[in-house]
């Protein structure tokens, strides 16, 4: 996707908008250009790029990993068709992210917007909320393992000290999903809050001291000022949220281990499982090229959408 | 000496030496690997014990064979899936660990070559000294891929203490107790919130002993639809399911992934555990007096799972020389020297019926895993699999674990399972069918 996410960095002064900007490449600088780009461009090619094209080719295939692959068409492709676990693995995803993303958004925010009301030691505040972001999700997932366990478990002793008598979360049909969300909400806050708190303390004063001239509340302060001056931030955040929840895997396959029944089966563990458990490498790649789609049409609407909502500070 | 350096000089050396390191670090990294002529195998191993035992099989290799001993030693959760990485990229040992469930599924899938030419051609070599269930493990489709080191019955744990402080006599060492006998002991013996009966894992691997002792099974002998919904594999799910959901007598399920019958058993407050000889070596750290009998009988007697491990050898060996020395390495394996260190230490009962002796007690009782599987006392019965059992494995896992939770009835959850299994079972004959067809 060539649409810039930061163009409040990268977009020219105004001074040079005027005039039309020329190419100063020479050969030495060229050089060195493309000698600091080659190493992630190596990469990208390699272990993006090159995965990508395969899965394509492999989809049209019936490979088993280990015997030679036979042509298959788009047989892989409508085997997709009647295929329940699939729609499951796939509507289970889209769940877990429509209601994960919002929920982290606003708990990085309101996060965020706390930690700029003037907190005295906000490097320490930001750098222990920061902490659940920094830790390897399987081993977050084995504590909240045990945070959920029916009877000792700490969130429904929590729960127990106002009358509530909590689920037993990773084993009910209806709160096995809850619980992997309020999981990785916890986990994955700390990403978008210091995104946020960058943004704000990027917008710069003065709009807010004009508003308080105009006698603007707090609230539409937030509404006509603060939101519009972090959009940016928050459509990045939003983009990246999106792309990973619907890559969501680890904490499934560790909590849950996608039960019960199929009710936390991710699209990406379906995956997984279809192309290294059950060595049907040809229909896994049609299923992630399907996840490919779905990613790019939604990412792709999100940048069509934010020309209207994003507001870039130049 | 000072040298002056421009800013674009220093950044296009540091480039260039960026490359460099790369560079290097990938031709390091491409000449890594075991030494020519290494004797190499590869194995699951998840603990220190568990290492220190295939260390020493690696030391008895070297003894025999006079050459290294290079093991690729792996969690057992990671090894399924680094073994089908290194056997398509043409990196695995000349020698690799299976589980016995999934023989079946490498060896149709033409991951790893057929050994009946290679044990013919050795007159040094022979199969009798395997138990066998050992034998029919490690074989697929009349040929014999993989040679056992491993294999064992599932009989039942129970806490002697326990038990004596309930004043109930203790079981039978040889006779099996009938189901019904069990069932009213697990019930004597609950104090819901304290104490409990039994514990067992809530999935097909333990469910299997209780359908194959009503006379069920989960597949038809052909292997051409599920048998699941047959009454007497009804029956037996219906008893474990009511043993957790109406009567109550195991510990709750807190987690269906990390539900764990032997950290049930090992809390001191669980009369029976359903498991393997493999956990001997973890239930000696009880802190209490335990035992082991055969597996209660149903209908059609005791004859619960028996289930083993072997090695085999990778498709991709080339003949001559790495298939000499494959061949070498995997009989100083499953020799009677090596299986002996591995049943000293406890690990599990051997595949070969020389190396018997060396898995001692306790428990008092464990010479009955022996004596079940050559078949003078109790039985066993070989765990039938599929070549997609992980297929079969994971549709099972969806659904059946909901009726440990009372979530679903049996009925419900075997009908709904039913017509995917009838798929799965088809297809595995279609895979046997080519797999037959590319042999012939």
């Amino acid at each position: 996707m060539a649409v810039d996410t930061a163009p409040a960095v990268t977009t020219p002064a105004p001074s040079r908008q005027t005039s039309k900007p020329t190419p100063r490449w020479r050969g030495r600088e060229a050089l060195t250009a493309w000698l600091f780009i080659l190493p992630s461009l190596i990469g990208f090619l390699i272990f993006t790029a090159g995965p990508v094209v395969a899965a394509g080719v492999i989809s049209l295939l019936n490979w088993n990993l280990f015997s030679a692959p036979t042509w298959a068409g788009l047989h892989n492709f409508a085997r997709l068709g009647p295929d329940p676990t699939f729609w499951s693995a796939l509507g289970n995803t889209a769940y877990f992210t429509l209601v994960s993303v919002p929920l982290t958004i606003i708990v990085s925010l309101a996060l965020a917007l706390l930690l700029n009301q003037g907190v005295r030691r906000v490097a320490v505040f930001r750098s222990l909320l920061l902490l659940p972001y920094a830790t390897i999700t399987v081993a977050v997932a084995f504590v909240w393992i045990w945070l959920y366990i029916p009877h000792d478990g700490l969130v429904n002793a929590v729960l127990g000290w106002f009358g509530i008598s909590g689920p037993a979360w990773l084993i009910s049909d209806n709160w096995a999903m809850p619980a992997l969300i309020l999981m990785s909400v916890w986990k994955s806050f700390g990403f978008g809050m210091v995104v946020f708190l960058a943004g704000l303390q990027a917008i710069p004063q003065q709009l807010y001291e004009a508003g308080r001239v105009d006698g603007t509340s707090p609230w539409n302060s937030f509404r006509h000022i603060t939101l519009p001056m972090l959009s940016p931030a928050l459509f990045f955040v939003i983009v990246t949220s999106m792309i990973g929840s619907f890559q969501v895997f680890d904490q499934a396959l560790i909590m849950t281990n996608g039960g019960p029944g199929t009710r936390t089966t991710t699209l990406v563990m379906y995956i997984y499982r279809t192309g290294f458990e059950n060595y049907d490498q040809g229909y896994a790649a049609a299923q992630s090229l399907v996840l490919f789609a779905f990613i790019v049409v939604i990412t792709a609407g999100q940048f069509l959408f934010q020309r209207r909502l994003v507001h870039y500070d130049n | 000496m000072s040298v002056l350096m421009s800013r674009r000089g220093f950044l296009g050396m540091t480039g260039f030496a960026g490359l460099g390191i790369a560079a290097a670090g990938t031709v390091a990294g491409c000449s890594s690997g075991p030494p020519p002529g290494a004797a190499t195998w590869s194995m699951w191993s998840s603990s220190a014990a568990e290492k220190k035992v295939w260390d020493d099989f690696g030391k008895y290799v070297e003894q025999q064979l006079k050459v290294e001993s290079v093991a690729s030693l792996t969690p057992s959760t990671g090894y399924p899936t680094k073994l089908d990485l290194q056997l398509v990229s043409g990196t695995a040992s000349l020698v690799t660990a299976l589980n016995g469930t999934l023989i079946p599924t490498y060896a149709a899938r033409g991951a790893h070559r057929p050994l009946d030419d290679l044990i013919d051609a050795d007159p040094d070599f022979s199969l009798d000294d395997f138990y066998d269930t050992s034998r029919r493990i490690g074989s697929f489709n009349g040929k014999t891929y993989a040679i056992g080191f491993d294999v064992a019955p599932t009989v039942m744990y129970y806490n002697k203490d326990l038990l004596n402080k309930q004043g109930i006599p203790l079981p039978s060492r040889t006779e099996p107790m009938s189901w019904a006998t069990f069932r009213d002991l697990c019930k004597q013996l609950t104090k819901p919130g304290q104490q409990y009966g039994f514990t067992c894992a809530p999935a097909i691997d333990d469910l299997v002993s209780w359908i194959y002792c009503a006379g069920g099974n989960v597949m038809s002998d052909d292997a051409s639809r599920s048998t699941l919904g047959d009454p007497e594999a009804m029956e037996a799910l219906q008893y474990v399911i009511d043993l957790f959901v109406k009567d109550q007598v195991t510990p709750p399920i807190k987690n269906l992934v990390t539900e764990s019958s032997l950290s049930n058993f090992m809390q001191g407050n669980v009369a029976f555990m359903q498991n393997g000889p493999w956990q001997v070596v973890n239930a000696r750290k009880a802190k209490f007096d335990w035992d082991i009998i055969p597996f209660p009988a149903g209908a059609a007697g005791s004859k619960p799972r028996v289930s083993g491990s072997s090695f085999a050898i990778p498709s991709g060996v080339r003949e001559g020389a790495e298939l000499d020395l494959a061949w070498k390495l995997m009989k100083t394996l499953t020799s009677t020297g090596a299986l002996d260190i591995y049943a000293k230490a406890g690990r599990n009962n051997p595949a070969r019926l020389s190396a018997g002796s060396a898995f001692q007690p306790p428990p008092d009782n464990l010479g009955i895993v022996q004596e079940i599987l050559a078949g003078k006392l109790a039985g066993g019965h070989a765990f039938d699999v599929t070549t997609n059992w992980n297929q079969v494995k994971q549709l099972l896992g969806q659904d059946l674990p909901r009726t440990f939770l009372g979530q679903v009835s049996v009925p419900d959850a075997i009908n709904g399972l039913t017509p995917r299994l009838d798929i799965l079972m088809r297809q595995h004959l279609d895979t046997v069918r080519q797999a037959t067809a590319r042999k012939g």
